[in-house]
């Protein structure tokens, strides 16, 4: 089997993993869920009113039925309007992925990048001060919860000191860039610790291996060594972490996006959830799915090329 | 890359960011306000919730409106060009509309040029919140209100397409510039729904122009214009240039009476150019943002109120030397534990008043509201007729140890002494911080006198589905005023009304029940405020609810905003206000 065939065969699989997926998320709103046409109508629902909005909502329908439909709007990815705003959904995906990624992108980047040059630096000064000095700052980074790093940046940084905006966004390059900086280094700040500690591990995993110490008979320098062969020994585990956390940037990120009043997919989805608005929900679970998938097989494209001797199959 | 080109990178990226920076025109009057939800959409039949509604209104207007600045709260003609014509028997309601009113430019009218709003327009819409197909969200409102409304809606239900032409008797445009209502039961507070959103008038060609997305273009005839509505966090209205001559209001109530609120009488609205709606859900930035000068009010939140408010009355130094200014208003609401009134348990009336007794308020208002808000006395909020200001009600409890005695030999009456006998019993919550710590105070007061609650976290559609399938025994919850009416209060007492109805606790007293059905058909008069008051009096000591507050809104506000009012029913508000420039200008160089 040659590295298309796999591709593909991999691709089918989103076949059997979408229909599983509508069946939890179908079992899920039957069981779980509250009654979503109270939620819709509110204060003031009546029975009547609870019937004849369930028939509107096809609600009313056999559930097989209403499980097809389900699948039918995972394949064609036409998810129609949510129930609690009648907005169209892809529209309201679109709107909310825009300002999610303009923040989380950008913040996934540098915190990738800063997390491998400090992890290389600490692997290369592995038990000494600085190494420890790391590791003792990545554990407190990691200690603290997020949402004390966000009322203190936003207090100090943009209140204070008046460095950033406190809160907001507006669309369109460049108005949001002012919105997002701070946003941006908070989220930097909470993932580079977890990051480090991880990228340091697979280093070091590296640097005792004996190709180092061949290297080093030889002559070459330590930063060669460092990164033109322990860092690329060490991308396979590399390039799973970090193309497996690239479909969940697209959905943002939650508390920061509600601080800093960016109006992404985070709130959207948090939205959708507390008014039972089984659509967007189906919307974002099953597109979740579907990029997890995507990027799986991205994964395994990429070790071929971090790595000649991994072929797939 | 060396560092000069690292230099030259940095700077080029500096000049981007400063660049972002819009350019503001000094003489332009901006509103800077905030709404604390997102905002589904600006469809008036859809606009359910405060923060929908109050959008929609700044676009599209109804036939009645509240008068800005009169308390007891005043109907008023909007675009009705008087108050309505009343048959004697209360059921015909005929209405001349104001004439030269036109609809906003927009691209589904002839032209671009919005025409003139005509007394059909009304019918379609209000057909439009009757339409089966859109299940429009106020239909509660007319429902079985208006004759032959609800029988049209029924037959269209099973059509494929709703017939608009079909004439229903009790919506009827006479001619260009007459509607007429005809009732299908006496209902006093029909003229109260003339003045909500969910009756604004619409304009066909632009619903069919636009179709499902007409919620997201918003063609009304009122003050400001929003060409194209997006769900994001930022919401920017202008000032409709072709606004009809509307007028700022020369008469007020007394507390209104003076040159600070009268100072623009006569002119012409909106006196605004421009509103900017942020959308900030969370306390701190909101807060920081109002500290900062960015924002022109907002409410004072929870955690803040200390610092801000250290007296529970006066501004803080800090706040008053920049020139803001506190003002606080009783809202027309009430929070409440329900009792289920179908368990044979809760409907002993010994223990609920034995419950209400244990519960201590003060301590509940200093805990969740910081001292702020009004003990309930019973379900009607003060501020309409109604509510009795020398009622005290004989169950609550104060914090006295005495009541607590009270509350312990009511208990042992009802026959579960120290609470033996007595099985554990539930209470739901939503899953938020302020319903757990609510919860918890409420298990914790229980507890003082043997009374053993448990309580259960769930998200608002469980906590729904739970009252309407009776599988619950207390829950916490809060009402809001539809329209200022007690009527809007006492139904939630109302047996009819029962799950998944208003009167969540299926309270069913036949005396009561008998009280409200007279009351609900009578035009206000003093002899319906009695019986309201009756009605509110045995809501008090037959304890079919735990009630709680009345909360207040302590709403703090830039020194440059004028003509600010605090109201329940605030989606004209925006055109009366007023910014002076000079004084902002001043103003900001403090912040």
């Amino acid at each position: 089997m040659n590295n298309y065939s796999y591709i593909i065969k991999r691709l089918l699989y989103v076949i059997p993993v979408i229909l599983g997926v509508c069946l939890i998320i179908f079992i899920l709103f039957n069981l779980v869920g509250g009654d979503p046409t109270q939620a819709m109508l509110g204060k003031h629902a009546t029975l009547e009113q609870m019937r004849e909005l369930r028939v509107e909502l096809g609600l009313d329908k056999p559930l097989l039925s209403q499980y097809f439909d389900i699948v039918r709007s995972a394949f064609t990815f036409d998810f129609g309007r949510s129930w609690s705003t009648k907005q169209q959904i892809s529209q309201m995906i679109k709107q909310g992925a825009v300002p999610s990624l303009t923040m989380t992108v950008p913040a996934f980047m540098i915190s990738t990048v800063l997390a491998i040059l400090i992890s290389l630096v600490v692997a290369f000064f592995r038990g000494k001060f600085i190494d420890k000095a790391v590791v003792f700052i990545c554990v407190s980074l990691m200690s603290i919860s997020s949402l004390a790093y966000i009322l203190f940046g936003q207090y100090f940084f943009a209140y204070k000191l008046g460095l950033f905006e406190i809160s907001g966004y507006e669309e369109g390059f460049p108005l949001f860039i002012p919105y997002v900086i701070l946003p941006i280094l908070i989220w930097v700040v909470l993932s580079v610790g977890r990051d480090i500690r991880f990228y340091r591990t697979v280093l070091l995993d590296e640097v005792y291996q004996d190709y180092v110490r061949t290297g080093r008979a030889k002559g070459l320098s330590e930063n060669t060594i460092m990164l033109k062969h322990v860092l690329k020994n060490a991308l396979v585990p590399i390039i799973t972490y970090v193309i497996i956390q690239i479909p969940f940037l697209i959905l943002g990120a939650l508390l920061l996006e509600s601080f800093f009043g960016i109006p992404g997919l985070g709130g959207m989805t948090l939205n959708a959830i507390n008014s039972s608005d089984f659509p967007v929900i189906k919307a974002v679970t099953i597109l979740s799915s579907v990029a997890y998938i995507l990027f799986s097989v991205l994964t395994d494209v990429l070790y071929t090329v971090a790595d000649p001797r991994v072929r797939l199959k | 890359m060396n560092i000069n080109k690292l230099s030259v990178l940095f700077l080029v990226l500096l000049l981007i960011v400063s660049s972002c920076t819009k350019k503001k025109n000094s003489n332009e009057k901006v509103l800077n306000l905030v709404s604390t939800n997102k905002v589904k959409g600006m469809d008036p039949i859809y606009a359910n919730d405060l923060y929908s509604s109050r959008e929609v209104g700044r676009v599209y207007e109804s036939l009645l409106e509240y008068h800005y600045l009169k308390r007891p709260y005043v109907l008023k003609p909007n675009l009705a060009e008087s108050m309505p014509k009343v048959s004697s028997d209360g059921l015909t309601y005929t209405f001349k509309i104001k004439k030269g009113v036109y609809f906003h430019d927009d691209v589904s009218f002839p032209g671009g040029k919005g025409r003139e709003l005509v007394a059909s327009d009304f019918v379609y819409s209000i057909k439009r919140l009757a339409d089966p197909k859109l299940q429009g969200l106020g239909w509660w409102l007319l429902d079985g209100k208006l004759a032959g409304l609800n029988k049209w809606r029924k037959e269209n239900a099973t059509k494929a397409k709703v017939d608009y032409k079909e004439e229903v008797e009790g919506l009827k445009a006479l001619d260009k510039y007459t509607l007429q209502f005809k009732l299908a039961k006496p209902f006093p507070q029909f003229l109260y729904s003339l003045a909500m959103t969910f009756t604004s008038a619409v304009a066909k060609e632009v619903v069919d122009h636009y179709g499902k997305e007409f919620l997201n273009h918003p063609v009304g005839t009122g003050a400001f214009v929003l060409p194209v509505f997006k769900q994001g966090n930022r919401i920017v209205y202008t000032k409709n240039l072709k606004f009809r001559n509307k007028t700022y209001p020369c008469d007020a109530s007394e507390e209104f009476n003076n040159s600070v609120f009268l100072a623009d009488c006569g002119k012409k609205l909106p006196l605004v150019d421009k509103l900017i709606i942020n959308i900030v859900i969370e306390d701190q930035p909101r807060w920081l943002n109002f500290k900062r000068g960015k924002f022109d009010w907002v409410s004072v939140p929870k955690d803040n109120f200390q610092s801000a408010i250290p007296d529970s009355k006066n501004l803080s130094a800090e706040f008053s030397s920049k020139g803001v200014t506190l003002l606080v208003s009783p809202s027309l609401d009430v929070t409440y534990t329900a009792f289920n009134h179908d368990m044979k348990l809760l409907q002993n009336v010994k223990l609920r008043r034995a419950m209400m007794m244990a519960f201590d308020i003060t301590k509940s208002n200093k805990l969740f509201f910081n001292s702020t808000a009004l003990p309930a006395q019973s379900i009607v909020p003060p501020g309409i007729a109604g509510y009795d200001k020398n009622y005290k009600n004989p169950y609550k409890n104060y914090g006295t140890a005495e009541m607590v005695t009270k509350a312990k030999a009511m208990l042992a009456e009802a026959g579960y002494a120290g609470g033996k006998g007595l099985p554990e019993i539930t209470y739901d919550t939503v899953s938020s911080t302020v319903g757990r710590q609510g919860g918890e105070y409420l298990k914790k007061q229980m507890a003082k006198v043997g009374i053993n609650i448990k309580v259960v976290q769930n998200t608002w559609p469980e906590l729904q589905k739970k009252i309407t399938n009776r599988n619950i025994m207390l829950y916490g919850i809060a009402w809001s005023a539809d329209y200022p009416d007690a009527e809007n209060f006492l139904q939630l007492l109302y047996g009819p009304n029962k799950a998944p109805g208003a009167n969540g606790s299926d309270y069913d007293n036949p005396v009561f029940n008998s009280l409200f059905k007279k009351a609900a058909v009578m035009q206000d008069s003093p002899e319906r405020t009695a019986i309201y008051e009756k009605l509110n009096r045995m809501a008090a000591e037959l304890v079919p609810l735990i009630y709680g507050v009345h909360r207040q809104t302590f709403v703090v506000k830039q020194g440059w905003i004028k003509n600010f009012v605090n109201t329940d029913f605030e989606q004209g508000r925006a055109q009366y206000l007023n910014i002076d420039l000079k004084n902002k200008e001043e103003m900001l160089k403090k912040f």
